[in-house]
């Protein structure tokens, strides 16, 4: 569970994130709100990449400011672009690369690799050059290789917007349906339609807050 | 976009071990600095050439890609050396140098990043009593072979840039926006290795 408490994020002047106090539990919850309105830094905050300026962030009870690596440790992240993500050349040793800092032995290492690998339907891309593979491709290697170190929580920062259509979709219902709690942030609002939850941030706050029944259409009346 | 040298493959090339590997590309560095004579220096260019393009299977294509680079240097220190001394001795230069080149790209395409980064590792396992992470300096120094390639990536888009906007030789304008963008992804990439788990490496 992520508890934001009292939380502001500024940056020089400029009030990101005021005074955000929020509860998240349900299994898959979505995040959005227009261009600049503080969605990827609510997004980093909750896995401690980004720190509050005021108030805490707490996730399974370990505070993001005075125990960051262990709630990394918990909270897998995503980023919009795979190729900023993928450090490795090869898919294998980038999934592989993942587990570095685990200590696994090396038969376990093998083992979480080929099951990711089967999960996301890889296996065919092992040896694959990662960063010559197809946009899709990419993204779903970068979620292996997040999925692959087995974290209770997933954050994903507009994970289909370098996406086409076919592509998002896919990557979409994959995320949807993974066991681990899932946090997304995206301006597709057709793939939250299944979602638990959907917040809207806006001018720093949370604006809506509910069932994607309720909230994506309060969200698309205010850009009407 | 970043790209990777190793070249999949299931040779007998691929197929050993990359210490070993290692310790063959440096007794070849050594025997080419006491190797005499033409004769020799060409059999084993050719050796080279012959195990890069069929015992590993890496193709021609490829030996001629890891060769070009090379042609303008090539040109320049044989030059320098018919000057200096005479052309046997500008040829016996160019085959060392060919020859090491050839050696160093066999190794390259033939052998994982990460089956490298752990011969370093194993190679600083003394310097751990100093308080130096082998697995550590083994990763810096596979990510940092790993991102050469898209440093010149990032030159070639700022230029393409540049030409799509009629600055055709611009190069001095063009080091402000790559520096500015491989600063940018230096971000970005420590966020995500950060975001991997990487901050808790050797600390658990």
């Amino acid at each position: 569970m992520i508890e934001l408490d009292h939380v502001t994020v500024r940056f020089q002047d400029r009030i990101i994130l005021d005074d955000i106090s929020i509860s998240l539990t349900e299994h898959r919850i979505g995040v959005i709100g227009d261009n600049g309105s503080g969605k990827s830094t609510f997004a980093r905050l909750l896995n401690g990449l980004l720190l509050p300026d005021q108030g805490d962030v707490t996730v399974n009870d370990f505070d993001t400011r005075a125990d960051g690596k262990m709630v990394r440790s918990q909270v897998g992240f995503l980023f919009q672009n795979p190729d900023n993500q993928i450090v490795m050349p090869t898919v294998a040793e980038d999934l592989a690369l993942g587990l570095k800092p685990l200590n696994l032995s090396k038969d376990e290492q093998a083992h979480r690799v080929t099951d990711v690998l089967e999960r996301f339907a890889l296996a065919h891309l092992v040896d694959r050059s990662a960063h010559l593979l197809s946009g899709g491709e990419k993204q779903l290697v970068a979620l292996a290789g997040v999925m692959v170190t087995e974290p209770d929580i997933l954050i994903c920062d507009e994970p289909t917007t370098l996406l086409d259509r076919r592509n998002a979709t896919h990557v979409m219902r994959l995320i949807a349906d993974l066991p681990c709690q899932v946090i997304v942030v995206t301006h597709h609002v057709e793939h939250l339609n299944d979602f638990d939850r959907v917040l809207v941030i806006g001018n720093g706050r949370v604006s809506h807050d509910g069932p994607p029944q309720d909230t994506i259409p309060q969200y698309l009346e205010t850009l009407a | 976009m970043i790209v990777g040298l190793y070249m999949p493959g299931d040779s007998t090339i691929h197929n050993v071990s990359a210490a070993l590997k290692l310790i063959v590309m440096f007794a070849i560095g050594t025997v080419l600095v006491f190797l005499d004579g033409l004769v020799p220096l060409a059999i084993l260019v050719i050796g080279i050439g012959f195990v890069f393009t069929s015992v590993a299977g890496l193709g021609a294509g490829r030996l001629w890609s890891a060769t070009r680079p090379l042609l303008i240097w090539l040109a320049i220190i044989a030059a320098t050396q018919i000057w200096i001394a005479d052309g046997e001795a500008a040829i016996g230069v160019i085959f060392r140098l060919v020859a090491l080149v050839w050696t160093a790209a066999l190794v390259t395409f033939s052998t994982r990043l990460t089956d490298m980064a752990d011969v370093i590792a194993r190679l600083c396992l003394p310097l751990r009593p100093l308080g130096v992470s082998p697995d550590r300096v083994a990763f810096l120094i596979a990510l940092t072979i790993r991102l050469i390639p898209a440093v010149f990536e990032t030159v070639r888009e700022v230029r393409d840039v540049q030409r799509a906007r009629g600055l055709e030789r611009a190069y001095l304008a063009a080091f402000v926006p790559v520096l500015t963008r491989v600063l940018g992804q230096a971000d970005v990439l420590s966020d995500a290795l950060v975001a991997r788990g990487f901050d808790r490496w050797d600390t658990q």
